[in-house]
């Protein structure tokens, strides 16, 4: 699974593909305090993305990829 | 150029052809439903075919004619004047592409632009759309990648790109890639709602794209709630700052150019001093875009911006900071004044500079540049404050700057003359251009028939002439005539040689018409079986005539079914017997002499011979003793007899029994030659071969009671003189020992019903042909052997052709009759 979905955390691992979204749509729509872990991933598919912005959520890790979290970091970072 | 690719081309012409004239067709009757369906179908089928490769610029464009053909077709809006028009314009994109193709083999990445313009024009025309009425909405611009930027007369707004939100890191760098020189460009991708649904990910592509500099994602104004939330559609955008080239980007995006918007950054607006709003530099750049008379304040603005640049470097300089990177930062405060000198054109201060930035290195300390600084600065101020100096810089600058301002000058009056009529690039073939003839001729077979017959019968009169050099000399005693008979023909001889060699390539083709099928073939069926294969094609290219390569089909089609079905094995009795599980076929054809070889080879299970002698002497095709001393090599090429099948059970693919033997006969019935080989376990190659050309059969004159007669020499085994007294009578017939083996005689003459008795010579020897006949080798008793020539076959025709024993005769160069023997029948 690319995302492990944890108590109040989700996991993002590798390449998060399209059909991973409806799915995170519903955990974050249960969830609204939950933060997300991209550490360990490599690529996200934009659905996934925008359920992210939509969902204001939280970051707690970054992607290690530094070019992956400068791009998420113009989508993510609030403020 | 692919052989597809070929086919492809010549059947566009052709397809396009026939889409004008329908249209020509349609505009005096606009009401023919008949036509309107033609229409239809050639641009549904020129569209299915571009589908084949990879020209996005032209399938979009024929989508679009399609779908707006389906309306007309289906009443839901009517054929108009307009329409034509658009369609005709269309078209001619599509031959254009073509013509592009055929020369270069690909399509211009910049194609994607008018093709899309063009998609869009044909899309207003569609009942619904919203602009379908409007004056000249047929060539309305949507998009335009080639522009510089919009029009500041038409916006009032300069859509020009926010550059100030790039980071000032992101945007230094990217200063310094556009002082070296590089190009730069600010894209706007903006995905369809539904690309999801396409299987595309905007964003990998966004990340992807050459020469990225700098990126971002832009949410839309207000994402929707999270319940609301369509998560499959996209409303997020990318804005990105590549340092590749146009034609890169272009490439690069060729699919979704109309998600595209693509501006030439210029080096000026991205030096923005700290970044504020109201300091925007693309100010200067509009300014100077609209009146000459900008120029000295450009100047001005630049020079400022210019101190601003120093006198940041300064800062960095006075850092007192680790000596560790020293050495770095030197090197990149350096970097950034030769590029801010290079685009003021200032190439005695680059030098400066460079040997300043030597001398700090060696010091490791920033003083020499500090000083080199304090010196700039000093002039830099002299100019901003209208001392006699900025003049100078004013000229140092204008010819930098010239261009751009008449570059952006220029290109709104491009893009409004365009948006305003419907003059955009026309890729006409209109009367009035140049004609463009194709390369390629379609010729009907019957034509190069013709040809080949002709020069058949060239050959046959050329053959004439030694016989006439030869009485002019003996009969008439004119050695000198006959001398010079013989330099013509000699001549003549040449010419038609080659000539014939001409007309037989028009005829050839590659077997790869014939292999092009199998992969698909080989897929479907291994799929169905469930079996595991890899097919292998090799010596595709290699050439045959083509009756030859088109009488190929039908049986290497039976052969690879048979090798797919009996042959090879489903995966898990593979790997059981140590093979890998995936079976593989080869096909592979070459050309020998002047034969083209043909092998099929699977590793399949091969041809058990003993299951093939049970078989073939239960179906009463060998006798007893035949089963007993048949070998085993001669058993697995019984599979080629009539009505023998070893598979156990009959399946909708193979196991009738008719296999095979319809693939001899086919091979047979074209002067080929078929036979297997096989181990058990191993697997089985099948060979066949074939001539290359039908039209000359190489054969053997002999002589048999005082006439001549012609042998194929695919028959010919060899010729031997065997003394009478080594013939030995078995019973009735006779026989001789060639060798340790004992061979079957036949006089020539009793087969064919002469009463003579075979010649023997001086000696007492007499000829014998071996021939090869039915897989058996026999002689025939013949009187002598003359010499082997190439000949032209004609079959027997009218009541000659119920004579089984010839199978055609040929005119020799004397003018007499050769019969050529059909050996199986005969024997």
């Amino acid at each position: 699974m690319p995302i492990v979905f944890k108590k109040n955390q989700a996991m993002f691992r590798d390449v998060v593909g399209v059909e991973e979204a409806e799915e995170l749509l519903g955990w974050l729509q249960k969830k609204p305090t939950a933060t997300v872990d991209l550490s360990a991933c490599s690529h996200l598919h934009p659905a996934n993305l925008q359920v992210l912005m939509a969902a204001k959520v939280t970051v707690a890790d970054w992607p290690k990829d530094s070019d992956l979290r400068a791009w998420l970091e113009t989508a993510l970072k609030i403020g | 150029m692919t052989p597809l690719l070929e086919q492809f081309l010549s059947e566009a012409h052709e397809l396009l052809d026939g889409t004008d004239k329908k249209l020509m067709q349609l505009e005096k009757a606009p009401e023919d439903e008949t036509l309107i369906n033609e229409l239809f179908r050639l641009v549904h089928t020129l569209k299915g075919n571009s589908g084949l490769f990879t020209f996005p610029e032209m399938t979009r464009v024929l989508h679009a004619s399609e779908d707006l053909l389906g309306m007309v077709r289906g009443g839901q809006m009517a054929y108009s004047r307009k329409l034509t028009d658009q369609l005709l314009e269309a078209m001619d994109f599509v031959g254009l592409l073509c013509d592009e193709i055929e020369s270069t083999e690909h399509i211009d990445a910049s194609r994607a632009a008018d093709s899309a313009r063009l998609a869009e024009a044909l899309r207003m025309l569609l009942p619904g759309s919203k602009a379908a009425d409007a004056p000249g909405a047929g060539t309305a611009i949507s998009t335009d990648v080639n522009k510089v930027h919009p029009a500041p007369a038409a916006t009032p707004t300069p859509d020009l790109p926010p550059l100030f939100e790039i980071p000032e890191a992101a945007r230094a760098e990217a200063f310094r890639q556009c002082g070296n020189g590089e190009s730069l460009y600010w894209i706007d991708y903006t995905p369809t709602p539904q690309c999801f649904f396409q299987g595309d990910d905007p964003f990998y592509t966004a990340r992807r794209t050459p020469g990225l500099q700098w990126g971002r994602i832009v949410p839309p104004e207000a994402l929707p709630p999270l319940a609301e939330l369509d998560t499959y559609r996209c409303v997020l955008r990318f804005q990105l700052l590549s340092a590749a080239s146009r034609e890169e980007i272009a490439e690069y995006y060729r699919y979704l150019p109309d998600q595209v918007r693509t501006i030439a950054i210029q080096p000026q607006w991205l030096v923005t001093p700290q970044g504020g709003l109201n300091e925007d530099p693309t100010g200067a750049v509009k300014a100077s875009a609209r009146s000459a008379d900008a120029l000295p304040q450009l100047a001005e603005e630049d020079a400022a911006e210019l101190s601003a640049i120093v006198a940041a470097q300064r800062q960095i300089l006075m850092l007192d900071d680790h000596s560790a990177w020293r050495a770095g930062q030197l090197k990149s405060v350096a970097g950034v004044l030769i590029n801010a000198s290079k685009v003021v054109g200032d190439s005695t201060a680059q030098k400066q500079i460079e040997s300043a930035l030597a001398q700090a290195l060696t010091q490791s300390q920033g003083a020499p540049l500090l000083t080199w600084l304090d010196a700039y600065e000093k002039k830099l101020s002299s100019k901003t404050a209208g001392q006699p100096d900025v003049s100078s810089c004013c000229n140092e600058c204008e010819p930098e700057r010239k261009p751009d301002a008449r570059r952006s000058a220029s290109a709104p009056e491009e893009s409004s003359a365009k948006a305003a009529g419907d003059d955009g690039p026309k890729f006409g073939r209109r009367a009035e251009d140049a004609f463009n003839a194709p390369k390629s001729l379609k010729v009907d077979q019957a034509k190069i028939d013709r040809l080949m017959n002709l020069i058949g019968e060239m050959i046959v009169s050329k053959n004439a002439l030694p016989y006439l050099a030869q009485r002019a000399e003996v009969q008439f005693g004119v050695r000198e005539l006959s001398r010079e008979i013989k330099a013509q023909y000699a001549i003549i001889n040449r010419i038609t040689d080659e000539m014939q060699d001409a007309i037989m390539q028009v005829r050839m083709m590659s077997v790869s018409f014939v292999f092009q099928r199998f992969p698909r073939l080989v897929r479907d069926i291994s799929h169905k079986l469930g079996k595991e294969v890899q097919l292998v094609l090799e010596g595709e290219e290699t050439q045959a005539d083509k009756n030859i390569v088109e009488a190929l089909a039908d049986p290497l089609m039976h052969i690879v079914r048979n090798s797919l079905d009996h042959g090879l094995e489903i995966p898990e009795v593979r790997r059981a017997q140590g093979k890998s599980a995936t079976g593989v076929i080869t096909m592979r054809a070459a050309q020998e002499a002047d034969r083209v070889l043909i092998e099929i080879i699977d590793d399949g299970k091969g041809v058990d011979p003993a299951a093939v002698k049970r078989k073939a002497y239960e179906k009463g095709l060998i006798d007893e003793a035949k089963l007993e001393q048949i070998s085993d090599r001669e058993a697995v090429n019984l599979i080629f007899a009539a009505g023998l099948s070893t598979a156990e059970k009959v399946t909708d693919l193979s196991g009738r029994g008719v296999g095979m033997d319809v693939v001899r006969t086919a091979i047979e019935k074209i002067n080929g030659t078929v036979q297997v080989d096989s181990t058990v376990g191993k697997g089985t190659s099948i060979r066949i071969s074939l001539p290359l050309s039908m039209a000359v059969t190489q054969v053997m004159v002999i002589e048999s009671d005082g006439q001549q007669f012609g042998v194929p020499m695919d028959h010919v085994v060899e010729t031997v003189r065997i003394p009478r007294s080594a013939i030995h009578l078995i019973k009735q017939s006779q026989a001789t020992v060639l060798r340790g083996r004992i061979v079957p005689l036949k006089a020539l003459n009793t087969l064919l019903g002469l009463s003579a008795e075979p010649k023997a010579n001086a000696d007492d020897e007499l000829a014998v042909l071996l021939v090869q006949a039915n897989g058996e080798i026999l002689g025939l008793l013949v009187d002598g052997f003359r010499e082997t020539i190439g000949i032209i076959q004609k079959p027997l025709s009218g009541v000659l052709s119920g004579l089984s024993a010839y199978s055609g005769s040929a005119l020799m160069g004397d003018g007499s009759v050769l019969m050529v023997l059909n050996i199986k029948e005969v024997v």
